[in-house]
């Protein structure tokens, strides 16, 4: 019974969300197109895919959890057999399969693309890989400050926080001396900063996701 | 106690600008209990301590033999809430709503679903964001009442509505207790529905419970007395009379205890009673909040 | 289906009142025999669209005035007593009386006063009849 609830709130947020999910794929897919010509087209389809990654990490929150509880669904959805901890967790599940499902799809066609193309090297992988889990460590703390925070207002700080560091992280990236020199390799280089760094974006995911279960596990109050 | 829908003993919340303060509730199963009490007083606050919505500061909560809110999900699968301030998903039809709660609950009644779209005039296949604030209220409702829940909890079911809605839904909320098993709390500000199918009232004001009781022996017990009173004559305070208004020779004295001796009383000193009256629970309902905030401030 | 009493809103009465007042009345018209089964608390509360509470209040003040039976997990069936309809008439007369002395006493009417228009009332009353007649 506990496990179906889950299921159903779940499949519901799908539901709610299938547009924004197919949207966000097509302008991923013509972004990566785009890319493959390489050049300036390079750039702009590059810089479009990880927008594009961006805006449906920010997005994603405020429809499904801000938007629940701003339009007062989320007492309909209280009042099914459901505990707090229990719609916690549909919530990640739903959510997160949504961001996931585009994210994985779109980053699975530009590896593809990498492999059989010739306009990007392959030496430029693991950066993919490192500046892609950004949109997603961003997605979750935007995820997470919307489901603890309940309130619009700690969202729009949270979006306002990560869409503006993204900048940084990119600097950062590539100002690291060994990653910077295998972008232009024609194999992948998995060297120990690159591993480093991946595990390190993993692990902060991790903790964010640790703490919102803590701090929702604490609430007394549903509404 | 199995024989109790619900129970709160010594329930108390606090917040910023409100205190909810010792709140004792019983309703016996089988019965429907109304909830009274002007906005702010705190009838949606205890409703939400009764959903296990709000985790209370202080005192026991039992519904339908669940303690709350430890017990919620238990409990929720046999009781139906809607409240005023809940919304249905906009982008979606009515039949959506229908099948989601059918296929998380088993105890639905398709057959009972389709009459209550007809007797409160609905279409599965609207949208929730082209109807109006009657239509989402009786949706809403209708999710609630086609599962048959062993216990209804409604935050203001009628508020807002014309007279045809709020009569379609009295009338399923009275169909409702024709089994024994299924019991009702609503809360309104609306005091003739409460007076009309409630076999008990609960007066709610400032957070405080003032009154809770069986709603013919506490219609029973208000009168308002009319006198005339002789020059020289002072109406003595009785037992059981919380006021006197007196312009001239007329007097109105509404009681709160009132016993066929009362007349008596007035009559030995010298006044002559007029008539007695019943009134009407809304009548008692402004006496009894002026009474009690009086009773506060002294 | 219409319900099987309509009960009036501007009636200052108490609703319990009023349902006896319309069981008494069906009774009193003949329309429920001694015997019938009348509808059980819950039924007719149901029909009646109140709470169960009120007509539980009005039933038992029927079965102590005798005009109804209550026989327990059977249902309510109208007391088979054969002057019950007379009883009736009897309470009903009753009860007009003692309104039409409270009236009076407040217009301070002596109750000389109050017997000659009684009997001027019966007067009344036989020549409309003879004149139907």
């Amino acid at each position: 019974m506990n496990g179906s609830i889950i299921a159903h709130l779940a499949l519901k947020d799908w539901r709610l969300n299938r547009l924004l999910i197919v949207l966000t794929v097509a302008v991923g897919l013509v972004a990566l197109l785009l890319a493959q010509f390489g050049g300036l087209a390079l750039v702009l389809g590059g810089i479009w895919f990880f927008v594009a990654l961006c805006v449906l990490g920010s997005m994603l929150p405020a429809s499904t959890i801000v938007n629940e509880r701003k339009k007062q669904t989320l007492a309909f959805i209280m009042s099914l057999p459901v505990s707090s901890i229990q719609y916690t967790i549909a919530k990640m599940l739903s959510i997160w399969a949504l961001f996931l499902v585009p994210w994985l799809t779109l980053l699975i066609f530009a590896l593809v693309l990498i492999a059989n193309g010739h306009v990007v090297p392959h030496g430029s992988v693991p950066m993919l890989l490192m500046l892609a889990m950004l949109p997603l460590i961003a997605f979750c703390l935007m995820f997470s400050t919307a489901l603890v925070g309940e309130s619009e207002g700690w969202l729009i700080a949270a979006s306002i926080v990560c869409n503006s560091s993204y900048w940084l992280g990119w600097f950062l990236l590539i100002r690291i001396p060994s990653l910077a020199a295998n972008l232009k390799a024609p194999v992948a280089v998995w060297n120990a900063p690159a591993i480093t760094v991946l595990c390190a974006e993993l692990g902060l995911i991790a903790l964010i996701t640790g703490l919102t279960l803590f701090f929702q596990s604490r609430k007394r109050d549903f509404i | 106690m199995t024989d109790l829908a619900l129970e709160m003993s010594g329930v108390s919340k606090k917040y910023r600008y409100f205190t909810l303060d010792k709140v004792d509730l019983k309703l016996p199963r089988g019965q429907i209990m109304g909830l009274i009490g002007a906005n702010g007083a705190g009838k949606s606050t205890t409703i939400r301590i009764l959903m296990g919505l709000v985790h209370q500061d202080a005192g026991e909560v039992r519904v339908l033999g669940h303690s709350m809110p430890a017990e919620q999900v238990a409990a929720k699968w046999d009781i139906g809430f809607a409240s005023e301030d809940m919304r249905l998903y906009d982008a979606m039809t009515l039949g959506w709503h229908m099948n989601f709660i059918r296929s998380i609950y088993s105890s639905w009644d398709a057959s009972y679903a389709q009459l209550l779209l007809k007797r409160f005039g609905l279409r599965a296949d609207h949208k929730i964001k082209g109807l109006s604030h009657g239509q989402r209220v009786k949706s809403a409702l209708l999710l609630v009442l086609a599962r048959k829940p062993k216990l209804l909890v409604l935050d203001e079911p009628t508020t807002g509505l014309d007279p045809i809605a709020r009569h379609e839904i009295l009338r399923e909320l009275t169909e409702v207790m024709a089994n024994e098993d299924r019991s009702v709390l609503f809360s309104s500000h609306n005091t003739q529905d409460v007076e009309q199918i409630s076999d008990h009232i609960t007066f709610i004001d400032r957070g405080r419970v003032i009154d809770s009781m069986d709603k013919e022996a506490y219609l029973d017990r208000w009168r308002r007395l009319r006198l005339e009173v002789p020059l020289g004559i002072d109406l003595p305070a009785l037992p059981g009379v919380i006021g006197v208004h007196q312009r001239g020779r007329l007097a109105v004295a509404t009681a709160n205890a009132f016993v066929p001796d009362l007349a008596n009383a007035y009559e030995s000193t010298g006044a002559r009673v007029q008539c007695v009256e019943n009134m009407t629970l809304e009548e008692i309902f402004v006496a009894n909040v002026a009474h009690s905030r009086e009773e506060v401030e002294v | 289906m219409p319900p099987t009493f309509t009960l009036s809103q501007t009636d200052k009465r108490p609703m319990y009142l009023q349902i006896m007042e319309q069981i008494k009345q069906r009774v009193a018209a003949g329309d429920w025999v001694k015997g019938q089964a009348i509808p059980s608390i819950r039924q007719l509360a149901v029909d009646l669209q109140v709470s169960v509470i009120t007509v539980k209040r009005a039933y038992y003040e029927l079965e102590r005035a005798g005009i109804i039976v209550t026989h327990h997990g059977k249902g309510s069936c109208i007391a088979a007593s054969p002057r019950s309809q007379a009883r009736l008439r009897e309470q009903e007369l009753q009860e007009h009386l003692e309104q039409a002395a409270r009236i009076a006493a407040q217009l301070d009417m002596p109750a000389e006063e109050l017997e000659d228009r009684l009997h001027a009332a019966g007067d009344r009353l036989a020549k409309n009849e003879e004149e139907l007649i």
